[in-house]
C-alpha cells in the first residue's frame, strides 16, 4: 500500500465513501453540524439564493451568430451563469457580433466546460478533505489534562505569582488562571476570557500562539483591568474575572477546530459567566455564537458584529472560513437575521445583491456611509438602542479592522476609514453596560505586523471597555451614556448650564463634611 | 486537455494503511518497574499494569515522573490517576462516532474547484506562443515586478515555443506550522530586484546563458493544504513536461510533496535524488493531516517518489530533531547531515562529504531549500526559523555546486514569511540562494567546472 500512487487511493476513497452509507435523512438531521462525525456531510443546505443572476434576451440580429449552438447552448448563452463570461448583455451581444457562428460554438463550449468543471463532480472530485484517522495521535491537539497529574488544589480561580498574586507567568490583564469549569463554579466568575489562536485569515496570517500570548503581555494586558477613568469604576474590583488559558485549535483546519471550540465556550456560558474571546481569526464568531445559542436557546441570541466586513460571504468550496461565520449561523439557524446589528461596514463588498439579502432578511446594518451622512453620535445612540431592546440577549462580536487601521494595523485585512479608538471604546463599552451582554469576541490581532505594541496595547482597552461596561451593568450605572460626573467634567461653575443640580449637590455634600469636621 | 490539468483535488490525502502498521506501542517499547516500586504497583489491577508495562503510559508521561507517581501515591490515588491516563490513550485515537474524520465541503459551490486554467477560446487577447516583455523600455529600471525581471509566460505552448530553459513560478500557499506569511514570498521576492546578477566567483551572468521566464504563479487553496496539492502536482508535471526545469518560488514547505511529485511524473519515481536543505526533517510519521510541511518528506519517502538512500538533508536542527526521527531517517538510508555533525566536524568537511555523496549519487537532482537552514540572523523571516544554523555563503557555495555538477530536474525555495522581516534582508537572501542555482545551472550550460572560479575575479594580476 506504500507505494500506491495518489490517484489509486483517490479512487479507493472514492469507492470506499460510495459503499458506505450515505448522510442523514432529513428527518433525523442533527441539530448542529459538530454532530457530523466521521465521514458524514454537512447536513444543512448550501445553496446560496444571492448567487442567481437574472438570464438576459438576445436580440433577434445576432440569431445567425448562434446557429450552430443547441437549444440548450443557447439557454445556456442566456443564463446566469454565463455572465461571468460575456458581461452584461450588452458586451455579450457586441462579442457575439465579432464572432463567427464556429467561433461562438467553441466560446460556448468553453464557457459550459469551465462551469462544468469548477462544480464538484461526484466520482471525480473529493467530497471532504479526510484527515489521517489511522493517526494513533488523532486528537492528540485537544487531548486535556487529567487533573490528577498535577498536586491536588481546592477548585477555583488562582494566582501564579508570590507577590499578592503578582509576578508569574503574564496572563490576561493579569488576572488569577482557572481551568476547568470548577474553577469558574467555585470562584463565582462572571467573565472568563479564553485565548483561541486560530490563525487561519485570508489576509495576512499571525493570529496564532503569538496572539494570545502578545495579548497577555504585562505591559498591554495591565490595561484590560485597569481602573477606567470615564466612569470611575475598577472592573477588577467589581467583577471575578478570569484568564481561562487557550482554547486548543487546529490550524491546519478551521472546521475541525469549530467543534472543540464551541465545546470550551459553551462550558464557560453554562457557569453563568460571560466567554470572552480572544483571537485568532473571525471564523471563531461561529463556534462562540453556536455555543451560546446551545445554552440559551436557538434564535435566543443577538449579535452585534463590528467589522469592516460583513462576514455573511457563502457559496466557495469550504463550509467555514472568516468571511463566513454571520451566513453559517443563519443558515444553521442558531440566529435570527433579524436578530443581527452590523457596525463599520466599508469593505469592497457586499454588493447590492448582498445589501439586498440583508435587508430582506431584516438584519440591521450601519455602515461607515451611514455615519458619514448621519454623524457618529446619532448613528451610536441608534445602535446602541437596537440592541438594548427588551429581551436582548447579545453577543459581540468585534473584528479589530473595524477600527481605522491607524490604530490597529496589526490586523489581517485592514481597510482604512475606520472608526477611531475613542469611538470604539466608547460604543464597546456603553453596550456592555447598557445592554444584556452574554459573550464578547476580539478577533484578527496579528502580531507579526504590531512591532511598537499599538494594536495590542488598543486591544487591551476595548477588552478593558467591556469589561468596565459589565461591572456597570452589575452596580447599576445602566442609564443611557452614563459617565461620571466627577470625571467628566471639574464643575466648579455651571459653565455648560446644566449641572446646577449638581453643584448643588455637591456644595451640600462639602457642607456637611466641614460641620463634621467641626463637631 | 483541461480536464487533465484539472486534477481531482485532494487525492493524495488518502491514507496508506502503511501508517498503521507503524504501532506507536512498538515503537516505544517496554518498561519494567523498578524493585523498590514493584510493591507499590502490586495495587494496580492487571489492565493497569499491562498500560505500564507495555510502555503505552510513556506516551503521557516520562518514566522520570512515573517512577516518582508510584513511589509517593497511596493506592486509591495512583489506581484513580492511572485510570486517568487510561482513558487519554483511548481518546486520542480516532473514534469514527464521535470525531470528524473528513472536514466536509459545499457540494453545491459554483466555484468548488477553483485554480482552473482558463480555455483558450475564453482568452482575452491573442497573441503568437513565446516568453513576452512587461516593460515598455529595452533596459527598465522599474515596472511590473517579475522574478529578475524575467520575461513573462503564461502557457507551455510558451515554454516550447521560448525554449524556456528555467520557469521560475511563484506557489503562494500560506499553511506553514510556524509563523505564516509564505503567501508573500514569491511577490516579495519578485520585488526586490535582486536575482540574476552576475555571479562575482564564475562573473556568469545566468540570463545571458539561460532563458528563463516568470510563470507566473500556480493556484492554491488558502484553506487547504489538501486541495492545493494535486493541482499543483499536475501543473509541476505540466511544465517539467515541456523540458524546462521548474524553479518553485513558495509558499510554505508542504509545498516540497506536490513539488517532486509532479517532476517525478514526468522524470520517473527514484530517477533522482532530493538535496534538501533544512533545519526541520519534515518527516512526522503519524500526523493526524494527510499533507503538511511537517510531513513532506516522510509522504516523498514513504511513496518512492525519492529513494532514501539518494536523499540528503543538510542542517538538521530544531523541534522535530529527536531520537526516533534520526533513527527512521537512518532507516530509510537518508544521508543526513545534523547541526551537531556541523559544529563537531567543521563546516568544510561537511560540506565536502555532502558533495561526494551527491557526486556519487544518480545524475539528475531536485534542489529543495526551506530558508529555514540559514542562521535566524540572516534570514530572520524563516517560517520555522531555529536558532543556530548555515551561514548564507555556505549555501548558496553549496547550491552552486551541485546545480553546476548535476543536471537540475527541479529546485525549490520555502517559507519565506517576509512580514517578519521589515529590512526585507531576508528576501535579498532568499534571491540569493535562488540566484546561487540560476548560476549553478548556468556554469553547466557553459561547460565550465563546477567550482571555476574567473581569474579577473580571484586576482587583480598585479605585480
Amino acid at each position: 500500500m506504500a507505494f500506491v500512487s495518489i490517484e489509486a487511493r483517490a479512487a479507493l476513497l472514492l469507492l470506499a465513501t460510495a459503499v458506505a452509507p450515505t448522510a442523514l435523512a432529513q428527518d433525523e438531521r442533527p441539530a448542529t453540524p459538530e454532530h457530523v462525525v466521521g465521514q458524514e456531510k454537512y447536513p444543512f443546505d448550501t445553496v446560496d439564493p444571492r448567487e442567481e443572476e437574472e438570464p438576459i434576451e438576445l436580440p433577434d440580429s445576432v440569431a445567425p451568430k448562434l446557429a450552430l449552438l443547441t437549444r440548450e447552448q443557447i439557454e445556456f448563452l442566456k443564463s446566469g451563469d454565463a455572465r461571468a463570461f460575456t458581461g452584461p448583455a450588452e458586451k455579450a451581444v457586441e462579442a457575439l457580433e465579432k464572432r463567427t457562428p464556429e467561433e461562438v460554438k467553441a466560446w460556448v463550449e468553453a464557457m459550459q466546460q469551465v462551469v462544468t468543471e469548477r462544480r464538484y463532480a461526484e466520482g471525480r472530485d473529493l467530497p471532504n478533505i479526510p484527515f489521517n484517522t489511522e493517526s494513533p495521535y488523532f486528537n492528540r491537539w485537544r487531548l486535556q489534562r487529567p487533573r490528577s497529574m498535577d498536586p491536588k488544589r481546592e477548585p477555583g480561580p488562582f494566582a501564579l505569582g508570590r507577590y499578592d498574586g503578582r509576578g508569574g507567568p503574564p496572563t490576561f490583564g493579569g488576572f488569577p488562571l482557572a481551568l476547568t469549569k470548577e474553577d469558574l463554579v467555585a470562584g463565582k466568575v462572571d467573565v472568563a476570557i479564553l485565548g483561541a489562536p486560530l490563525n487561519m485569515g485570508s489576509g495576512w496570517r499571525d493570529s496564532g500562539e503569538r496572539a494570545t500570548v502578545e495579548l497577555r503581555k504585562r505591559s498591554v494586558s495591565w490595561a484590560m483591568g485597569a481602573h477606567n477613568q470615564y466612569v470611575q469604576i475598577d472592573a477588577s474590583k467589581v467583577l471575578n474575572v478570569v484568564d481561562y488559558g487557550d482554547v486548543a485549535v487546529d490550524n491546519a483546519s478551521t472546521e475541525r477546530s469549530m467543534r472543540h471550540v464551541r465545546d470550551i465556550v459553551r462550558e464557560i456560558a453554562e457557569t453563568g459567566a460571560v466567554p470572552m474571546i480572544l483571537g485568532g481569526d473571525h471564523s471563531l464568531e461561529y463556534p462562540n455564537v453556536a455555543a451560546l445559542a446551545d445554552v440559551y436557546g436557538k434564535e435566543k441570541v443577538s449579535v452585534i458584529h463590528f467589522d469592516s466586513h460583513y462576514d455573511a460571504w457563502w457559496g466557495g468550496s469550504h463550509l467555514i472560513s472568516h468571511g463566513y461565520p454571520v451566513y453559517r449561523l443563519i443558515n444553521e439557524g442558531h440566529v435570527r437575521a433579524a436578530d443581527y446589528i452590523q457596525v463599520g461596514l466599508r469593505s469592497a463588498g457586499p454588493d447590492k445583491s448582498g445589501f439586498n439579502w440583508m435587508r430582506e432578511k431584516g438584519m440591521r446594518y450601519h455602515t461607515m456611509a451611514e455615519i458619514e451622512r448621519r454623524g457618529w453620535d446619532a448613528v451610536l445612540d441608534r445602535v446602541v438602542a437596537e440592541a438594548s431592546e427588551e429581551g436582548r440577549k447579545l453577543h459581540i462580536s468585534f473584528d479589530i479592522d473595524v477600527i481605522d487601521p491607524a490604530f490597529t494595523v496589526a490586523t489581517g485585512t485592514p481597510v482604512p476609514g475606520g472608526l477611531s479608538m475613542r469611538e470604539a471604546i466608547t460604543i464597546v463599552r456603553r453596550l456592555c453596560a447598557e445592554s444584556n451582554v452574554v459573550g464578547f469576541d476580539l478577533v484578527e490581532f496579528h502580531p507579526a505586523l504590531d512591532p511598537t505594541y499599538t494594536t495590542s496595547l488598543n486591544c487591551a482597552h476595548i477588552v478593558n471597555a467591556c469589561l468596565t461596561g459589565l461591572a456597570m451593568d452589575k452596580e447599576g450605572l445602566t442609564e443611557k451614556h452614563y459617565l461620571s460626573p466627577l470625571s467628566s467634567e471639574h464643575a466648579l461653575d455651571d459653565y455648560y448650564r446644566d449641572r446646577q443640580h449638581y453643584l448643588d449637590a455637591t456644595k451640600a455634600e462639602e457642607e456637611k463634611k466641614k460641620e463634621k469636621k467641626k463637631k | 486537455m483541461i480536464s487533465r490539468r484539472f486534477v481531482t483535488l485532494g487525492a493524495p490525502l488518502t491514507l496508506c494503511s502503511a501508517w498503521l502498521l507503524l504501532s506507536v506501542e512498538s515503537a516505544l517499547g517496554q518498561w519494567s518497574i523498578p524493585g523498590e516500586l514493584q510493591a507499590q504497583a502490586s495495587v494496580l489491577t492487571r489492565e493497569q499494569l499491562e498500560f505500564i508495562t507495555s510502555g503505552a503510559i510513556l506516551e503521557f508521561i516520562p518514566e522520570r515522573q512515573l517512577e516518582h507517581e508510584l513511589a509517593t501515591r497511596d493506592a486509591d490515588s495512583l489506581r484513580s490517576f492511572m485510570n486517568d491516563l487510561m482513558s487519554l490513550a483511548d481518546r486520542i485515537r480516532y473514534d469514527p462516532e464521535q470525531d470528524l474524520g473528513a472536514a466536509p465541503l459545499n457540494l453545491t459551490s459554483k466555484s468548488f474547484n477553483t485554480g482552473m486554467p482558463t480555455p483558450a477560446p475564453l482568452r482575452d487577447f491573442e497573441r503568437e506562443p513565446g516568453p513576452f516583455s512587461v516593460h515598455r523600455y529595452l533596459f527598465p529600471k522599474s515596472g511590473v515586478p517579475t522574478f529578475g525581471g524575467a520575461p513573462v509566460a503564461i502557457w507551455p505552448e510558451d515554454l516550447v515555443a521560448g525554449n524556456v530553459d528555467v520557469a521560475i513560478v511563484g506557489v503562494p500557499s500560506n499553511m506553514s506550522s510556524g509563523r505564516r506569511d509564505a503567501v508573500n514570498g514569491p511577490d516579495e521576492m519578485r520585488g526586490l530586484n535582486t536575482i540574476a546578477v552576475p555571479d562575482v566567483q564564475t562573473l556568469v551572468k545566468p540570463f545571458e546563458t539561460l532563458s528563463v521566464v516568470d510563470y507566473g504563479d500556480f493556484a492554491v487553496d488558502r484553506m487547504s493544504t489538501e486541495r492545493t496539492v494535486s493541482h499543483v502536482t499536475a501543473m509541476v508535471a505540466e511544465t517539467a513536461g515541456t523540458g524546462a526545469i521548474p524553479m518553485l518560488v513558495g509558499g510554505d514547505t508542504s509545498m516540497l510533496y506536490p513539488a517532486v511529485s509532479g517532476v517525478a511524473r514526468v522524470h520517473g519515481k527514484g530517477s533522482f535524488g532530493l538535496l534538501h536543505f533544512s533545519a526541520h526533517p519534515d518527516a512526522e510519521r503519524h500526523g493526524d493531516h494527510t499533507v503538511s510541511d511537517r510531513q513532506a518528506l516522510f509522504l516523498l519517502l514513504d511513496e518512492g517518489i525519492v529513494e532514501g538512500s539518494e536523499t540528503v538533508q543538510v542542517g538538521l536542527r530544531g523541534p522535530a530533531v529527536d531520537a526516533d526521527t534520526l533513527q527512521w531517517l537512518r532507516d530509510k538510508n537518508v544521508r543526513y547531515h545534523t547541526m551537531a555533525e556541523f559544529r563537531e566536524r567543521g563546516s568544510e568537511s561537511v560540506m565536502d562529504r555532502v558533495r561526494q555523496e551527491v557526486e556519487s549519487g544518480p545524475g539528475a537532482y531536485f534542489v529543495s531549500i526551506d530558508v529555514s537552514v540559514v542562521k535566524p540572523a540572516e534570514m530572520v523571516a524563516a517560517g520555522r526559523a531555529t536558532y543556530d544554523g548555515l551561514r548564507l555563503e555556505e549555501v548558496t557555495q553549496a547550491i552552486r555546486h551541485v546545480c553546476a555538477a548535476k543536471e537540475i530536474v527541479g529546485f525549490e525555495i520555502t517559507d519565506v514569511a517576509p512580514m517578519l522581516d521589515y529590512s526585507r534582508l531576508s528576501v535579498m537572501h532568499a534571491n540569493a540562494l535562488l540566484n546561487a542555482c540560476l548560476v549553478g545551472i548556468a556554469v553547466r550550460n557553459e561547460g565550465l567546472d563546477p567550482d571555476y572560479v574567473h581569474p579577473l575575479a580571484l586576482d587583480h594580476g598585479q605585480r
